[in-house]
């Protein structure tokens, strides 16, 4: 099941210049772009491993794609997402994230029912094995 | 709410209160769709909710100019009657810090409402990813959203059934300024 996180993914996968044309976006913005990746894509799993500390004074759309290049080489079967950070007083937050690698089997989640006291039933969001 | 000429208070103003009230959206109108408006009009109300300082621009409304001094914004709501083939217009007018929300265009679909909820989220990246390559979203905006609709069967059905639904009403807004053409000397 194709995970649909972040800006873009209900798109077909990105290309290397529509990557670089997104990332140059982000850098003529003022914002600071970072590369991340993990292998639990979980709704709830919001903080992604960092690929090197995020990028404040990189001006060069090149530069951050051979980051997200470097990060791909290294992870070729985990997710890797670029995120852009706005550091304007009252925003201070990402404003734009999304998927640039992703595993070839993409296995999706399940639902899990627990049975709780009386009739009580919980659902929780598992990792499909 | 500025329609209504008996309480007299402009939504502009009713923008500004709910901002200093701390409130966290507010539906402030779409330009296109059933809620009809004049688009700088609408414009001011945005900028009102969202922009840290507010220049003077009579042509929005704003006559006086409000520097909001880090004061959180509003989330401004755009909903009624808007449909995923108007994305371009939708972006064009009121930009990214706003809710869009799809009613009858996600319910309404022909495949279901998660194909409308697909066929509209679509629109939406394909719009936003075209405008940030630097495309020209108002004038190829139709075209944007033709091309993807070839690997996108949600959305083609999406655009077969409002791609041509436009309300075209006259706006009844009455701007309080209305620019005068000044002769060149």
């Amino acid at each position: 099941m194709r995970l649909t996180q972040g800006a873009f993914s209900f798109l077909p996968d990105l290309t290397d210049a529509q990557i670089a044309a997104q990332i140059e976006y982000c850098l003529q913005q003022g914002w600071a772009t970072s590369v991340e990746y993990t292998d639990d894509p979980h709704p709830r799993n919001t903080y992604w491993e960092m690929f090197g500390m995020p990028m404040f004074d990189m001006k060069d759309a090149a530069g951050v794609l051979q980051e997200v290049n470097a990060c791909r080489h290294t992870f070729p079967n985990h997710y890797v997402r670029v995120n852009a950070f706005d550091a304007t007083r009252g925003v201070e937050s990402v404003r734009l994230s999304f998927i640039v690698n992703r595993p070839p089997e993409e296995p999706g989640f399940g639902l899990i029912r627990e049975e709780g006291a009386g009739r009580n039933i919980r659902y929780t969001l598992g990792r499909r094995a | 709410m500025t329609r209504q000429r008996s309480h007299g208070v402009s939504f502009r103003v009713i923008a500004k209160w709910m901002r200093l009230a701390g409130v966290d959206h507010l539906h402030a109108g779409t330009v296109v769709g059933k809620l009809e408006g004049d688009p700088n009009t609408v414009q001011g109300f945005y900028n009102v909710l969202r922009e840290p300082l507010n220049a003077v621009d009579p042509s929005r409304g704003i006559f006086f100019e409000q520097n909001w001094a880090g004061l959180n914004g509003v989330m401004p709501v755009a909903s009624g009657g808007i449909h995923a083939g108007q994305m371009h217009q939708l972006l064009t007018y009121l930009g990214d810090d706003t809710v869009l929300q799809f009613g009858g265009g996600t319910i309404g679909h022909p495949m279901g409402i998660a194909a409308g909820a697909t066929a509209n989220r679509v629109a939406l990246e394909a719009m936003v990813l075209a405008r940030n390559e630097g495309r020209d979203i108002w004038n190829e905006g139709p075209q944007i959203l033709a091309d993807v609709a070839r690997h996108c069967t949600p959305l083609k059905a999406a655009l077969d059934t409002w791609g041509e639904v436009t309300f075209n009403y006259a706006s009844t807004d009455t701007p309080d300024f209305i620019p005068t053409p000044t002769a060149a000397a």
